[in-house]
């Protein structure tokens, strides 16, 4: 990647982007048309390996790093990615886990939900990490105002994602009458979203974090292991609503 | 006292107790906020078997904010939050010189290892307290002084604390051990490793205030729906489990990164020791699978606190999936509970027989094969349960599957010992016990294993002494196998032989008659888990047989105490290479420094090559 240049970088981010969004609309016109939960999943497991490969690099494991000093920082580095996507991958159990559950309980239907607002949510945190994207590759290429304009149009839509679903979504379900108690549907419908949100929630704290150690000049181009964990971590969280929302929202029958 | 209230264990537990009391008061005030202006309809205090004193919500984000504080008070997240804040911290953190080090946040991976141990070993008494109390009152027919929600606590902590035990027993030898064996200075994150050991001891106070909190009845695996009816203790057993799973996971992450990262130059994949080999594949299963029992549990606590109705079938849920969710970790659990230890067998057995280890790559893999497998056999504890009837023979043969890898792992033990020089100091005593006593609970699994059998056994003392004997021949005899060998390494003065042998000869006859009723009296009727039974069963001779078997037991746990405290004062000097082992530890005068060997060693040859003339392992220095 440091041989690449910025620009090209960036765009390539772009373009990702581009085809998320892209099969993002593909996944509403499946489910509203077709109906089809395994072109569903596809979709969601093709969009979730772009984001493993492109946002979260997950080819930086494979580094040969036989010949670096143990005692480097390069080398304490790759050993912080690996303890990184250690936790993701035991992180993924419970959601893994969550799903289990989801289709174990409620089978071929899903809770009635608002579709525009799901739609619209699931957008933001798309965005949201299309501009971690940019603010890591800004970072890596220690431009600090990029860094920093790209970190903090993340956390917005970060908060922004859990004001649309803990404060919109979750009140209109409740006036709705789908509530926590008022069957297996409701019980699923908050247990997912709301572990969701709070993994958002520690996002949107592991970005102040780095916003405000960024603001301090704590990182350089060389050195920046905290905005990189950030930004593995915020794309993960991303990965796992590429999972939620269709399986709230799109596959199965409502109701 | 102002040195003993600095202590870091000492201000924890404070800050614990404080915030539980100030997290529970903290919702009692919204709560009463909700009642006086909202008018909403809901208690503040009450005393019942749900409330003692505040009410369930309060206790349960009360015991949150207690763990938290304790974490804060035992400083075992003060570097991190410095670099939060942006702030540098040394590479390397000193401790607090003596044994104040011990009772503080330490980066050394063998002080962390000591303290998981002496953790272990407090829990593991507190837990076998708990089972003699039990046992007495089982000698006879009748109730004779427990009330049945009593006895039922304290059978269901029994449960939880030797498995917490053992964790933390597994996690200690695995902390001291794998960083040594492989040559490295620390585990690959220090940080992490001192947080995943403190934040055990919160969930262990969690754990035993449940006594306090009205008990609970449910067993250790707390299935609803008799989990969502419980009384309160329920909630803090459940919230314990979910913070120890979280040491759990947290030092799986640290011990496969330290294993994936650190090895010694020359450390190929087939030139590591056995033990590390088991390290990884009990951390691969701990790191993934303990998701699910927190999830199971934080599943059910929600059911309670808010009604979500997920394994309430009047609100269409299913209790049937909690099972499935419980089991996925809860049986691969038992693998992370003996793979360490039948390493210890496999890591000990050339050392004690001066011979190579038989079939070594096929020792190495069948850790994996057990670990892979153990994924995929969780429903056969639920054969009795109720679900689908289609999954029961495909989980009865995934179960009997288990046998190759492990038979292998035999097979292996036995023709390493064939026509060796045996010697037989203490450690290799309860190597040889430990052999034995898992081929009796490996043999008594197939029966359990097999739907046809399993629906007469299931829920009988049968089980109660299948799993005794395979907790006992892979974790307990291994366990005390390595405090044995490994004593010196860790203090420079070897445990006294003559008490090594006494605790050796009462214990392991009368675990083998212990173990043996419980499966006698199994076959003939006598159900698990009861806190009574009928004397005309006849059953009040074996009992009687069963609790003279575990008070000898514990007689023999109590000498290898004393064992440990005269020794660690008095014991005979051992600095050298005492077992005359190929392991690189060894080659090196005990106890190990900080930062473990002075010079990087390199890896030339097969570890267990004992008894071959001109081969070698390690080079040590230069």
């Amino acid at each position: 990647m440091q041989h690449a240049n910025k620009s090209s970088v960036l765009n390539l981010g772009l373009t990702v982007f581009l085809f998320l969004v892209v099969l993002t609309g593909l996944e509403f016109f499946i489910a509203a048309v077709v109906g089809s939960a395994l072109l569903l999943t596809l979709t969601a497991l093709l969009k979730a390996g772009m984001v493993l490969y492109f946002y979260m690099h997950s080819n930086h494991l494979l580094t040969d790093e036989t010949d670096i000093e143990r005692d480097s920082y390069l080398y304490i580095l790759g050993t912080n990615r690996l303890g990184l996507w250690l936790f993701l991958l035991s992180d993924s159990f419970v959601f893994g886990g969550l799903m289990v559950a989801r289709f174990n309980l409620l089978g071929p239907t899903r809770p009635e939900l608002n579709q525009i607002l799901g739609l619209a949510v699931t957008a933001v945190l798309l965005v949201s990490s299309f501009f971690m994207n940019r603010a890591e590759v800004s970072m890596e290429y220690g431009d600090r105002k990029g860094f920093l304009i790209g970190t903090s149009a993340t956390l917005l839509l970060g908060f922004l994602f859990l004001a649309g679903v803990v404060g919109v979504e979750w009140r209109l379900a409740m006036h709705e009458g789908l509530t926590p108690s008022s069957g297996v549907a409701g019980a699923i419908f908050y247990m997912m979203t709301g572990m969701h949100a709070f993994h958002v929630l520690t996002g949107v704290f592991f970005l102040a974090i780095i916003l405000s150690n960024g603001l301090r000049g704590k990182y350089t181009a060389e050195r920046h292991w905290g905005v990189e964990a950030a930004a593995v971590y915020w794309h993960f969280v991303d990965v796992v609503w590429i999972f939620f929302y269709p399986a709230l929202y799109l596959i199965g029958s409502a109701g | 006292m102002k040195k003993f209230f600095s202590l870091g264990l000492v201000k924890g537990l404070v800050y614990q107790i404080i915030w539980t009391a100030i997290g529970a008061a903290f919702v009692t005030l919204i709560r009463w906020i909700l009642v006086s202006r909202f008018g909403f309809e809901m208690k503040l205090f009450a005393f019942d078997r749900n409330n003692v004193f505040f009410t369930e919500p309060a206790w349960v984000v009360g015991g949150v904010f207690g763990v938290i504080a304790f974490m804060v008070g035992v400083g075992a997240v003060n570097d991190w939050v410095k670099w939060a804040l942006g702030l540098e911290t040394p590479a390397h953190p000193q401790d607090e010189p003596g044994w104040r080090g011990y009772f503080g946040p330490s980066v050394d991976h063998k002080v962390i290892g000591i303290q998981y141990t002496l953790t272990s070993l407090l829990l593991m008494s507190i837990g076998g307290a708990f089972a003699l109390v039990f046992r007495t009152e089982l000698t006879r027919s009748g109730l004779q002084f427990l009330d049945p929600n009593l006895y039922n606590t304290l059978m269901s902590l029994h449960g939880i604390l030797m498995i917490v035990s053992i964790l933390l027993g597994i996690a200690g030898a695995m902390n001291y051990l794998v960083p040594l064996l492989v040559g490295a200075p620390d585990m690959a994150f220090p940080r992490l490793n001192s947080f995943s050991f403190w934040i055990a001891v919160p969930a262990a106070v969690l754990l035993l205030s449940s006594l306090a909190l009205g008990g609970f009845d449910t067993g250790w695996t707390g299935y609803p729906p008799l989990s969502v009816r419980a009384p309160l203790g329920m909630q803090m057993f459940f919230l314990g489990v979910f913070v120890a799973g979280w040491s759990s996971i947290l030092g799986a992450l640290n011990l496969i990164a330290t294993v994936l990262r650190m090895r010694a130059r020359g450390m190929t994949a087939f030139r590591m020791p056995i033990f590390v080999w088991t390290a990884m594949a009990t951390s691969l299963i701990s790191l993934t699978a303990t998701q699910l029992i927190g999830l199971s549990f934080q599943l059910v606590m929600f059911e309670r606190l808010l009604g979500m109705g997920f394994f309430n079938p009047a609100q269409g849920g299913n209790p049937i999936l909690f099972q499935h969710l419980f089991w996925f970790y809860s049986h691969p659990a038992v693998y992370v509970f003996v793979l360490p230890g039948l390493g210890i067998i496999s890591e000990l057995l050339p050392v004690f027989v001066r011979k190579p280890l038989f079939g070594y790559k096929w020792v190495a893999m069948s850790s994996f094969g057990i670990a892979l497998v153990g994924f995929l056999v969780w429903a056969h504890h639920m054969f009795a349960s109720g679900m689908n009837e289609y999954l029961r023979v495909p989980f009865m043969y995934s179960t009997l599957l288990v046998a190759v890898p492990t038979g292998v792992k035999f097979f292996s033990w036995v023709a390493t010992l064939w026509q060796g020089k045996i010697r037989t100091p203490t450690p290799m005593l309860f190597i040889l016990a430990g052999i034995f006593v898992f081929l009796l609970g490996g043999l008594t699994g197939p029966p359990n294993a097999t739907v046809s059998t399993d629906l007469h056994l299931h829920d009988t003392y049968f089980i109660v002494g299948h799993f005794h004997d395979t907790m006992f021949g892979g974790y307990i005899f291994p366990f005390f196998a390595a405090i044995y060998y490994w004593f010196p390494k860790a203090t420079g003065r070897r445990l006294n032989e003559t008490l090594g042998k006494l605790h050796f000869w009462l214990m392991t006859p009368a675990f083998i008659v212990l173990s043996l009723w419980m499966m006698r009296v199994g076959l003939l009727g006598m159900r698990r888990r009861i806190a009574d039974y009928d004397a005309a069963m006849g059953f009040d001779l074996s009992h009687l047989i069963m609790t003279i078997a575990a008070y000898v037991i514990a007689l023999s746990v109590l000498i290898f105490f004393v064992n440990l405290i005269i020794s660690i004062r008095k014991g005979r000097e051992a600095t050298g290479n005492l077992w005359q082992s190929r392991s690189p530890e060894w080659q090196v005068p005990s106890p190990m420094p900080a930062h473990n060997y002075p010079e990087p060693i390199e890896i030339v040859g097969r570890p267990y090559d004992y008894g071959l003339e001109g081969s070698v392992y390690v080079k040590v220095g230069k």
